[in-house]
Formats: structure tokens, C-alpha cells, sequence
């Protein structure tokens, strides 16, 4: 589980960052604001399969939302499609929320929820 | 019938509708939006003036979660954003009204270029696709629709084909399957 082991060593490295926090550099505070984006990123927008958006449909969507090259957005819609279920982006909590509300817009099935490192 | 004609790129793209099709478009889209309308509690929210926001407020308007709606399209269309109830409620009370005024937009649009051409008595219309996205996401809430009421999954086209002429539902399964050429169309030219 080297996930988890990376996020124990920043953990227990807080306290050292802390300490530091009123006489921080710019670069400590550069660190201190890194972390926090680490933990805001632990978020994943998922579009589920349904039996009436097209194919093409669904692939275009993926294009026009998240910029997809055509090669990804449909390598992503054949999962949907075969599997049930994609990851299309993670982010933080807000930017998947946007996420899901701009899918749910375009009539995709979308949710989001908290990364489980890679199990939905 | 439904063809399109020129490219979205060019900014003349555009499709060929016969009366009876416009008519059935627009009986659709009037159907949609009037069970998009139905919960009114949103104007509140859509309201600019701050005293009707604090009124709402003050009315337990933005403090009281808002659940899944019933009817099943309202259910398909506004779909929970979480897995789990509590949280799926939370998020609805801020997104929902602004998704519904989203996908009304949608369909006013699209009502609209499809009234010119009954208003005025025309047979037959060549309408222009000036925004093709919004045609797209609104013709995919026309078959989101359809699909919750006529029970659509995969094997429908194989059922629909089988069903007898008599069957008061086969008219809206072919209504169903047209506006998917339909969209085809539109997604194959932008």
C-alpha cells in the first residue's frame, strides 16, 4: 500500500511544518499549501451506464467537459459501456460537485464521492 | 425525415421538419417543461431581489434539505449526486433549481426555433441549428424522458419491432428511436 505509507510520512512530518509556520519561509509556506491541495484531492466523479445516452453521445460530452483528446473520451465510454461504471476526473470536493452538476446538465448519470484508492 | 443539411463549423447547419413532426417536437418539449416547472419552490431561489432571498430564507426555504423528487423522469433528469441520501439532499437543495432552470433554458430554446415555422403555417421547415449543443442536450432530455416511460433498455428496439400496429405504445417508441437518429445527426455534424 505505498499510497498509504506516503500519507503517514506527511503526517507525521506535520508537526515539524507547524512549528515552523510563524518564522516560515516562502518555500515552507509553498509546502504547507501543497499539503493541503493533497488532502482537498481526494475526490472522483463517476459516470455510471445507462441503456439510453448514445455512445457518440456520451463520448462527446466527455470531449466538451473535460477536454478530452476523442482517443480518451471514448476509451473512457467504452468503460462506462462495458464495466458500468468510469472515473472521468478527481479534484477536490467543489470541482467535482461542478463536475457532476455540468454531466447531470448534459442528462449523464453522475456521482461523486471520496477516492477509495481505485476501488469504487 | 429529420435530415440535416450544411456543417455546425460553417454556421449552417440545418434541419428539414415536416408539420407533423414539428407538432410532435413541440407537444414534447411543452410536456417536459411543464413537469420541470412543477415544483415551484425554486423561484425563490432564482430571485435576484435579496428580500424575497431573505424571505425564502426566513421561510425555512434554505435551511430545509430538498429530496429526490417522485416522479420517475424528474428522478432520471435530476439525479442524486451522492450515493448516500443525506448528502445527495444537502447538494440538491443548492444545485437542483439552477439545474432545472438549465435544462428549461434548454427546451425554451428549442421550442422556440420550432414555433416560427407552425406560427407562420409552413408545411415543411428547413430550421437553422445555430447552437447545436443546446439542441443536443435538449433532445437528450426529450429521450431521457421517454425512456423512464416507455421502460427503454437495451433490447428495446427488438421489442419495439415486434410490437403489433394496434399497440397504443408503439407511436412513442418510433417517436423515441427518431429523435435518436435525430441526435446522431446532430452529434455526426459539429
Amino acid at each position: 500500500m505505498p499510497a498509504q505509507k506516503t500519507l503517514l510520512q506527511v503526517v507525521n512530518s506535520l508537526p515539524f511544518w507547524l512549528d515552523n509556520w510563524g518564522m516560515s519561509t516562502h518555500t515552507q509556506v509553498e509546502e504547507v499549501l501543497d499539503l493541503s491541495k493533497f488532502f482537498d484531492h481526494l475526490w472522483v466523479t463517476i459516470v455510471w451506464d445507462d441503456p439510453v445516452n448514445l455512445m457518440n453521445y456520451v463520448t462527446y460530452v466527455f470531449i466538451k467537459l473535460f477536454g478530452f483528446s476523442k482517443e480518451k473520451a471514448h476509451e473512457l465510454m467504452m468503460q462506462v459501456h462495458n464495466e458500468g461504471k468510469a472515473v472521468v476526473a478527481s479534484g477536490t470536493r467543489e470541482e467535482m460537485e461542478r463536475a457532476v452538476q455540468s454531466l447531470h446538465e448534459h442528462g449523464l448519470w453522475a456521482t461523486l464521492q471520496r477516492e477509495d484508492h481505485g476501488r469504487i | 425525415m429529420g435530415e440535416f443539411k450544411g456543417a455546425a463549423g460553417t454556421g449552417d447547419l440545418s434541419i428539414s421538419l415536416s408539420n407533423d413532426e414539428l407538432h410532435i417536437l413541440i407537444n414534447l418539449v411543452e410536456q417536459l417543461l411543464e413537469l420541470l416547472g412543477e415544483r415551484n419552490f425554486n423561484h425563490h431561489y432564482q430571485s435576484d431581489d435579496p428580500f424575497a432571498q431573505l424571505m425564502a430564507a426566513s421561510m425555512g426555504g434554505f435551511d430545509s434539505p430538498i429530496s429526490q423528487p417522485e416522479d420517475p423522469v424528474l428522478r432520471r433528469l435530476l439525479p442524486n449526486a451522492y450515493s448516500d441520501v443525506e448528502s445527495a439532499d444537502e447538494f440538491r437543495k443548492y444545485t437542483e433549481p439552477a439545474l432545472r432552470k438549465l435544462k428549461q433554458d434548454h427546451l425554451f430554446y428549442l421550442r422556440e426555433q420550432l414555433v416560427f415555422p407552425v406560427d407562420h403555417e409552413l408545411a415543411k421547415a428547413d430550421i437553422a441549428v445555430s447552437d447545436p449543443t443546446q439542441w443536443l442536450i435538449a433532445i437528450n432530455d426529450l429521450r431521457l424522458a421517454l425512456a423512464v416511460r416507455l421502460n427503454i433498455d437495451q433490447n428495446s428496439f427488438e421489442k419495439y419491432e415486434l410490437l403489433p400496429d394496434s399497440d397504443l405504445q408503439k407511436p412513442l417508441f418510433a417517436v423515441y428511436f427518431w429523435l435518436g437518429g435525430i441526435q446522431e445527426g446532430l452529434i455526426s455534424h459539429i
